[in-house]
């Protein structure tokens, strides 16, 4: 018989990251596998873009003193990005009916690292969404430059972190395909119509106010609108919040969910 | 030294009305070959899967390798490595890519995308674990074209990758052939030589079990016996002598004679518990037949079923 051990990496943190990286690897390998996933990824901005913004555009248009098709393309590209990273993280379910979750939660590795890495892999067809989403908004005549895009895709993997992590809250608990699908209409759909995706929020109040103070997407999207309309007279229309009130609203409100998340999942998982 | 410390464990599921495990204790020590037998609901995967902290116990106390299974956790996953009773391998993934994600979950080495890229000492491991299972023409195969023997296998390479100190197997046969069983205990017990690998093994083929330190049948929930194979044999059953004779008359005859209890059931059978010799030496009839009966676990174990009403009870 040959040599049978391998050596073990002993730096806690090597470990992590090899683990967040090696979880977002399967299900971007997953990803690539399924033409017909890739495909409704690709599809799915025809659909959110083309038709609802389309008629949002043609008929909500009018009367605002910043140019809609811009502010729509925000927040549809940030809307898919966490529709998509919410509907890559029921595969979770999916993974607990092949027990695959026990093979991950039975490893010596920190249950967080697992949770990133599945929202990372997840955010993979995000991604992927978010370059339909442009593509349709180029046929729509609607045109993000460069260097607006490419800091859109660096804030990116923050913000599916941010979904995904919302998503847990829900998901982790869920152990059937069917809950997990209601579940994400019910985690995605308030948050595109109260997180000002595709209706501006500057003038809500009261309850709707609370909630989309509350909504981790709220402030994604003004974070984003803050790079796009920066310099812009249209700025102080769109914007609501400084862009690190933004920043520091999504990294609090990622880790509130991630820790609650993250907590329902290995709790579920183990308490049966 | 004791690697597995169960100390009045009990579990109880929610929602059940009765504890599925049932205020268990008993001890593993290190390098053992330790078999937890009971018929099916007995509760062994309860106690397996708190074993190795992927289910929460109900009250009681646990220690692996020497680290408390709720306060350190993380120290016992990094000891233990396992193979569940149901096959838990991603099927769009190929057999070594479901490899590869053990391998670097448990920090054996960092992540490629490809095989290819990967530090040549996982690769040959992996190589030379596939070669030993017999899984080497499957092994960039995905997992949903393996046949279930073919993915049994491969999942005893994945539990074995990181060279644990205590490996659980919950009915790792299950669904294997003659061949690839008694290749993968040759290779089990040739780990356990190397490595002194603690095996801690539920079965439902008792002739697996034979040769182990120690065995703990488990009914209901409650441990009925914890001793060695041949403790428990000699406790459950004796051993029998199997005698004919051309004129079975005159030997029967002669037993009654001698005072020796005996059945006849195609042959003649005369328990005992002491010595074969001197009871052949004893008779005078001229034997046809000569055989000695050593009961087997399997006979001990069914003889444990019998006496708890689980036989009849499976017969009903």
């Amino acid at each position: 018989m040959g040599e049978l051990v391998l050596t073990r990496k002993t730096s806690r943190f090597f470990r992590e990251m090899n683990t967040v990286i090696t979880v977002m690897a399967r299900d971007i390998t997953v990803y690539l596998k399924s033409p017909s996933t890739a495909i409704m990824s690709l599809a799915m901005p025809i659909m959110m873009m083309g038709m609802i913004g389309g008629n949002l555009m043609q008929n909500m248009a009018g009367g605002l003193d910043f140019n809609f098709g811009s502010f729509m393309l925000v927040g549809m590209l940030i809307n898919m990005l966490f529709m998509i990273t919410t509907m890559g993280m029921t595969s979770l379910v999916d993974d607990h009916d092949i027990d695959f979750n026990q093979e991950m939660l039975v490893s010596p590795v920190s249950r967080y690292s697992l949770v990133i890495g599945k929202i990372l892999g997840s955010a993979f067809g995000a991604i992927m969404g978010m370059a339909g989403t442009l593509i349709v908004g180029l046929f729509m005549g609607i045109r993000l430059p460069i260097g607006q895009f490419l800091t859109i895709l660096a804030l990116s993997p923050l913000m599916c972190l941010s979904g995904g992590a919302l998503a847990m809250m829900m998901i982790g608990l869920i152990k059937n395909k069917k809950a997990a699908n209601i579940a994400v209409m019910l985690i995605t759909m308030p948050q595109m119509f109260l997180s000002g995706a595709i209706i501006p929020i500057t003038n809500s109040s009261g309850v709707l106010l609370i909630l989309n103070r509350l909504m981790p997407m709220t402030y994604c999207l003004d974070l984003t609108r803050a790079v796009i309309y920066a310099g812009t007279p249209e700025y102080n229309s769109v914007v609501m919040f400084n862009p690190a009130v933004n920043f520091a609203a999504i990294v609090s409100l990622t880790v509130v969910c991630l820790i609650i998340g993250t907590f329902f999942f290995a709790h579920s998982e183990k308490n049966r | 030294m004791k690697v597995i410390e169960v100390n009045n464990l009990v579990k109880q599921y929610k929602g059940a009305k009765a504890p599925s495990v049932d205020d268990i204790s008993f001890i593993v020590n290190k390098g053992e070959f330790f078999a937890f037998l009971g018929p099916n609901g007995a509760g062994k995967t309860t106690t397996i899967s708190i074993l190795t902290t992927t289910l929460s116990k109900t009250s009681g106390e646990i220690r692996v390798a020497g680290f408390d299974i709720l306060k350190e956790a993380r120290q016992v996953r990094e000891k233990v490595g396992i193979i569940f009773q149901q096959p838990s391998l991603d099927p769009q993934l190929t057999a070594e890519q479901n490899i590869r994600f053990h391998a670097c979950l448990y920090g054996m080495c960092g992540y490629r995308p490809t095989f290819k890229l990967m530090p040549a000492s996982y690769r040959n491991k992996v190589l030379d674990l596939a070669e030993i299972v017999g899984i080497q023409d499957a092994l960039f195969k995905p997992i949903k074209k393996l046949s279930g023997g073919m993915q049994r296998k491969l999942e005893i390479i994945r539990s074995l990758i990181h060279t644990p100190d205590v490996l659980f197997l919950d009915e790792p046969t299950q669904g294997l052939d003659a061949v690839s069983r008694r290749s993968l205990w040759e290779y089990i017990n040739e780990v356990r030589n190397q490595y002194g690998t603690t095996i801690f093994l539920t079965t439902h083929y008792i002739d697996e079990a034979e040769n182990v330190d120690k065995v703990c049948l488990i009914n209901r929930g409650k441990i009925a016996a914890c001793t060695s194979p041949e403790k428990l044999k000699q406790s459950l059953l004796r051993q029998e002598l199997i005698l004919d004779a051309e004129d079975r008359k005159t030997l029967t005859n002669e037993l009654s004679a001698l005072g020796m209890p005996f059945t006849v059931n195609g042959r003649v059978i005369v328990p005992y518990t002491e010595s074969a010799q001197e009871i052949i030496a004893r008779l005078q009839t001229k034997l046809t037949v000569l055989r000695i009966h050593e009961p087997s676990l399997e006979d001990a174990y069914i003889e444990f079923l019998n006496k708890t009403g689980r036989v009849a009870a499976w017969a009903n």
